[in-house]
């Protein structure tokens, strides 16, 4: 009955709407504008912004994507090391949800940081990274380090203006890492296989990891590390040109 | 996961433009998402419904249609991609060149656009 009652006053209203149109035409009408706005164009032209400061003041910059606890900051440590014996001037921005723990871990090894806490998002934006250059002493810079959210999903869609994209696994997550987010690995320019020291006690054969990243990435290079013991350091190092 | 985000953009843009217009009611959106971006269709149904709640955009319908990816290889092809159903990659697959098998540029799919807006305006 009830359902009845309900047909009976959407057919009612129908026909009231029918014979009011004439009389709402005069008043209202329905339009379709054409908008074609790009919503991520905003961030797609603030990273070009960057990465025209970043070469006006010749520094090369590297941002490394990966998942949380694949061994990213640590990365970025010994390379920082390694440069710094070289002379180079290094800086980074930590990128994390929230804490200031990675950025403790640069500033330790006295180089210009930026901590960015994203608050709830799950990637950096250009428009984070561009407020963190106004803080770093540019004119004093060789290189520059950004170290993502750790998330092998969101920042795929959020370039930065970095030069070089470097994406970080390690064998812990297991062998079917690479099958699980193609995209990143598709999308980054060298990919490191971390943790390799670990790959037995974890039974995953780093060998899949490495074949699975050709498959996404045949045009990306491929370095396996063990950062903790200064393994693949050199390898890295040669695959980014530094 | 950042569905949520892109659409508060989408909804606050559409917001601005309806205003500007003195809209009484937004209808439809109509929204191009290319092929390779990392947002779910579903998640975005959600965050739209959640977002436009007691807004001009109440009850509005989002029209969700997926953009084709683009490929552009060394070969000379140029052209649509067309991920492979039997790949491993299913995603990554869709970056092989269909002519000569190489990995080619992605020059399309990577964008989110808002298409058009259907509005109830006064009409003077």
């Amino acid at each position: 009955m009830a359902r009845r009652l309900v047909a009976l006053s959407k057919s009612f209203w129908g026909e009231k709407i029918i014979l009011l149109s004439p009389l709402l035409r005069n008043m209202h009408k329905i339009v379709t504008v054409d908008m074609e706005k790009d919503i991520l164009s905003a961030n797609r032209d603030l990273a070009e912004q960057n990465k025209a400061l970043l070469e006006e003041h010749g520094i090369r910059s590297f941002d490394f994507l990966g998942a949380i606890g694949s061994g990213k900051t640590l990365i970025i440590e010994k390379l920082v090391e390694r440069l710094k014996a070289k002379g180079m001037r290094c800086a980074a921005i930590a990128g994390d949800v929230s804490g200031d723990d990675d950025y403790r871990r640069f500033v330790s090894h006295k180089i210009p940081a930026v901590n960015v806490s994203t608050g709830k998002e799950c990637h950096l934006d250009a428009h984070l990274i561009d407020h963190a250059l106004e803080e770093l002493p540019l004119h004093e810079l060789d290189y520059l380090f950004i170290e993502n959210v750790g998330n092998l999903v969101c920042p795929v869609d959020f370039p930065l203006g970095s030069h070089t994209r470097v994406v970080v696994i390690s064998v812990t997550e297991g062998d079917d890492m690479v099958r699980k987010h193609p995209a990143i690995f598709a999308f980054s320019d060298v990919i490191v296989i971390n943790k390799i020291d670990l790959a037995e006690a974890m039974q995953v054969d780093p060998g899949i990891l490495d074949r699975d990243a050709m498959s996404a990435n045949p045009g990306a290079k491929i370095v396996m590390m063990d950062a903790r013991h200064e393994k693949g350091v050199d390898e890295l190092i040669l695959a980014l040109g530094l | 996961m950042h569905e949520f985000s892109v659409m508060s953009q989408i909804v606050s843009s559409v917001i601005e433009e309806a205003r500007s217009r003195n809209a009484s009611k937004v209808e439809r959106v109509t929204l191009e998402l290319g092929e390779f971006m990392m947002l779910g269709h579903a998640q975005l149904k959600f965050a739209f419904e959640v977002l436009s709640k007691d807004s001009l955009l109440d009850g509005a319908m989002l029209d969700l249609r997926t953009v084709k990816g683009e490929i552009e290889c060394g070969c000379g092809f140029k052209g649509e991609a067309s991920p492979r159903e039997d790949s491993l990659h299913q995603l990554t697959s869709a970056f092989e060149c269909p002519k000569c098998g190489e990995l080619a540029k992605v020059t399309g799919g990577r964008d989110c656009i808002i298409r058009d807006i259907s509005m109830v305006v006064p009409d003077v």
